[in-house]
């Protein structure tokens, strides 16, 4: 295992280490009523308060410690975003024990594994889903001491298993220990190291089982310094006055920067979606001022938008096309001018905001958004000139689980479309001359993958350069664009190398397109299985009097198969003749990360999907029948 | 279980419609947070049973008493009052009004202020939506309906307008669940989600539960006891186990190849 120790200074020259932990404890001495976190209870938003939020991050600390944890500890949480899964993570670190998140949808079998190979001795468990989950595999976890389950529904009464505990009495345990040893909790926290392992963050292995990425306090820190106390992303940086919304899964870096740290460092405002499905209600109560999304969720706004006018009366409808095509034009102008206004955009924009885009952005939940960004995949250019179009300052930024997702971002006022933008501050970014593969160094590269040296050999040189896997190259020397990650490209039988991913992000630019993938490694020509969005699909359907019983009943309709072909003959004709689609069939069934077709975070397995398909797959190179 | 205090009980039920016999001779007790089931082929009479104790149908003999209560010859309208919800066959919602509108309308019997203060807004018409809102949210949150909140009912998809309409059911805060056929036409996953609700509303909430059911595996997974009944005639009652093993419902209902 490298140790980052010797590349970079402590990040701090207080006494004591700064962490996330003493952040907070500084922000509840400083605003003690201010409101940290809200999160929606039968229906009505609830406040907690920093000095609320540290109490119960205490509590958890105290408790954590009357169940023997000690320092370097694993504690896993399995759980929707919630209060709780901050309070678990922070009382774990306050208590220099290391968080493990587990993606909600992870099905027991990986949970399993998760627990097995974090080896975590607590894990905190949202609710009878994910408790039964944990019971079902305890035999290969037997490191598995407690479970702690936040929600008693049918588990309270039902379940007798000794290795549960509630919540409550969770908080009651830490109550009791604190006024047995008061200021325990303090006196470890106080003691912690940079090199402190923080969290484990395990990645989502499109290929192979998933690997738990090291960060240290002092990865954390650094990318606190860069990102939130510098501002790499938002100009000005950060602060009180800002909301966000907590939606994505926090066992993924993105989120945990943008709820957990964020929070931590700046005293940013975090609302806890109640689910992931009412994200577009939530956005449009809480107004967010800084959003973070992944390309889906990007994609599915905007076919959220051109759905909900295709179903408008005609004056609403002809009114919001044309604002549309002006806000597509302003879109035009903004990326010459890297996301800076000129007169010319200003008027129009002004003239449009009173009759389209204030309505519009209020109804997407965007009306406050000051700084917009999409990251974690690959998005077409197309969605971002969308929101750029509408007002909404978007920009693409990039970055991973092993380099504390510090790389590149596009900076407001330097937007270059089609680039995950300049390197950050204080930051070493370089391709690779022989192989084109993007490289970092800095403090918040990781500390390695969890009891895999090989592993960590594989991507971490010894000159501490992380080799992404992604492959890329510089535009006009400042912004880096990337083409694909390396193992993905394609190789035609003609010797051609082509980007699948950009042929596949336009594809999904389409409302109607929910997954594709494009195939052609060592074949004469490329083909493509596209999974149908099935909310829109279905809509477009039934507009047409179409009749459908199920997913695959839909899939099966020509007229369905009709305006698929029209989506990839619109995306063939933006590429050169050897990156066309030649034949394409739909997915009968929609990807399921339970099903094993997409990872926790709802990438595509490229190879377990070709597999489950193989026989469509060869249907279009001429062998099998359909 | 004590037999002393069932919520529910039919004594020796005959029921018929010009000389059809839809119910006869059915005796049957549901003891505080039983879930019981009533199993039998098509017209086998499950529904009738049901409208016999929610006061639809007027059996021509027989006893029925709800707690402890004689009840029969009431109306519909004063079982419903006593704690008597349920849900149909075929859902009966309203479909322009949303999710919370809906469950606002089960709280119907529980709300004790006049037109003329709800049209002022004020006073007590105030004080009590609160409570309602409340508990509507309460089962909002219960079975996780957040999503669908303040949508039209007939825009949603059918296994959700099913846990809607258990979802006004259960805003009368009922003594006891009538649910008739709650997983018809649900796929699998639907059928699981609703199973899980049926057992958290007898754990959790402590209300006994009346199902009548096709589906044989839903009914053996969850149901304490089963009354098996084929055209109007009682076959036996038990447990799942029993029922299963008992030779005249094989030969009944289940079929022959079962006992194969």
């Amino acid at each position: 295992m490298t140790t980052t120790a010797e590349r970079s200074p402590a990040p701090t020259g207080r006494t004591g280490t700064t962490t996330p932990v003493t952040r907070i404890r500084e922000h509840a001495r400083t605003r003690p009523d201010a409101v940290a976190l809200r999160d929606k209870h039968l229906g009505i938003w609830r406040e907690w308060t920093w000095t609320h939020y540290w109490d119960h991050v205490q509590l958890a600390g105290h408790a954590l410690l009357a169940l023997g944890v000690e320092p370097g500890d694993r504690i896993a949480i399995h759980s929707e975003n919630r209060p709780e899964w901050l309070v678990s993570d922070m009382g774990a670190m306050t208590v220099r024990a290391a968080s493990v998140g587990i993606y909600p949808t992870n099905p027991a079998a990986e949970v399993a594994y998760l627990l097995e190979d974090s080896g975590a001795r607590v894990l905190i468990a949202e609710d009878q889903e994910q408790v039964d989950k944990a019971l079902e595999v305890l035999d290969r976890a037997p490191q598995l001491e407690r479970i702690v389950y936040v929600e008693p529904r049918g588990i309270r009464g039902r379940y007798t298993h000794e290795k549960l505990m509630s919540w409550e009495e969770f908080l009651e345990l830490g109550e009791k220990h604190r006024s047995a040893h008061p200021g325990a909790v303090d006196a470890v926290a106080d003691a912690a190291e940079p090199d402190d392992l923080a969290t484990l963050i395990y990645t989502s292995g499109t290929t192979g089982p998933p690997k738990g990425g090291m960060l240290t306090i002092r990865n954390v820190e650094f990318a606190i310094k860069v990102l939130a106390e510098e501002g790499a992303f938002t100009d000005p940086p950060p602060g009180p006055d800002d909301l966000l919304l907590s939606y994505l899964p926090l066992s993924h870096v993105a989120e945990r920067i943008f709820t957990t740290w964020f929070n931590a460092s700046s005293a940013t405002q975090v609302n806890f979606a109640e689910s992931i499905e009412t994200v577009p209600q939530n956005l449009r109560e809480v107004q967010p001022t800084v959003l973070f999304g992944v390309p889906r969720i990007w994609e599915k706004l905007m076919a959220g938008v051109e759905i909900r006018i295709a179903a408008a009366s005609r004056l609403k409808r002809a009114n919001a096309q044309l604002w549309l095509r002006v806000a597509a034009r302003i879109g035009d102008d903004l990326v010459r001018t890297g996301g800076v206004h000129t007169a010319s955009t200003r008027l129009r924009y002004a003239i449009g905001w009173v009759f389209c885009y204030r309505a519009l952005r209020e109804r997407l939940g965007m009306r406050r958004v000051r700084y917009a960004a999409s990251g974690a995949a690959p998005i077409a250019p197309e969605v971002l000139k969308f929101f750029m179009g509408l007002g909404v300052p978007m920009h693409e930024v990039y970055g991973m689980t092993e380099n504390t997702a510090i790389a590149t971002a596009n900076r407001p006022g330097r937007v270059k479309l089609g680039t995950v933008g300049e390197a950050q501050p204080g930051v070493e970014v370089r391709v690779d001359d022989a192989t084109g593969e993007i490289l970092t160094r800095h403090p918040g590269v990781f500390a390695g993958y969890w009891r895999k040296p090989e592993a960590t050999t594989a991507v971490l040189d010894g000159d501490g350069w992380l080799h992404t896997g992604d492959v890329g190259e510089w535009v006009d020397g400042t912004h880096l664009k990337i083409t694909d990650r390396m193992k993905d490209i394609i190789i035609t039988a003609g010797g051609k190398n082509i980007s699948p991913s950009q042929i596949e992000n336009e594809l999904k630019t389409s409302p109607y397109v929910k997954e594709a993938l494009v195939i052609g490694d060592g074949r004469k020509y490329l083909t493509a299985l596209v999974g149908i969005e099935l909310d829109t699909v279905g809509e477009w359907a039934q507009r047409r009097k179409l009749g459908f019983s199920t997913y695959r009943d839909l899939t099966e309709k020509p007229e369905v198969v009709d305006l698929v072909r029209s989506v990839v003959n619109d995306v063939n004709s933006r590429f050169a003749s050897v990156e066309q689609i030649k034949e394409f069939r739909l997915l009968p069934k929609e990807l399921d990360h339970e099903d094993g077709e997409l990872t926790a975070t709802q990438k595509l397995k490229r190879s377990a999907v070709t597999q489950t398909f193989e026989e469509m797959v060869e249907s279009m190179y001429g062998g099998g029948a359909r | 279980m004590s037999a002393a205090s069932p919520v529910v009980q039919l004594d020796d039920v005959h029921l018929s419609f010009k000389g059809v016999k839809a119910v006869n001779g059915v005796s049957l007790h549901v003891e505080p947070g039983e879930l019981f089931a009533i199993i039998g082929p098509n017209g086998a009479g499950k529904t009738s049973l049901f409208n016999v104790i929610s006061g639809v149908y007027q059996p021509q003999e027989g006893r029925v008493r709800f707690q402890g209560q004689d009840v029969l010859g009431r109306k519909p309208s004063d079982i419903a009052r006593r704690g008597v919800a349920r849900t149909f066959q075929n859902i009966a919602l309203f479909e322009h009004l949303t999710v919370t509108d809906n469950l606002m309308l089960g709280r119907h019997q529980h709300i004790g202020y006049g037109w003329l203060s709800a049209f002022a807004w004020w006073g007590r018409a105030k004080r009590e939506e609160i409570v309602h809102r409340r508990s509507c949210e309460e089962i909002v949150d219960f079975l996780e309906l957040e999503q669908w909140r303040g949508m039209p009912v007939g825009l949603l998809p059918y296994g959700v307008q099913k846990r809607v309409e258990l979802g006004r059911a259960l805003a009368m805060e009922p003594k006891l669940l009538l649910l008739d056929e709650p997983v018809a036409g649900m796929n699998l996953e639907e059928t699981e989600d609703m199973a899980r609700f049926i057992l958290d509303i007898r754990d959790e909430l402590d209300v006994p539960i009346i199902m009548v059911e096709h589906d044989m595996g839903l009914v053996m997974d969850l149901a304490d006891r089963i009354l098996v009944v084929d055209f109007g005639t009682p076959i036996t009652t038990g447990t799942p186990d029993e029922v299963q093993r008992h030779p005249d419902v094989i030969r009944a209902y289940l079929g022959q190849e079962l006992s194969s």
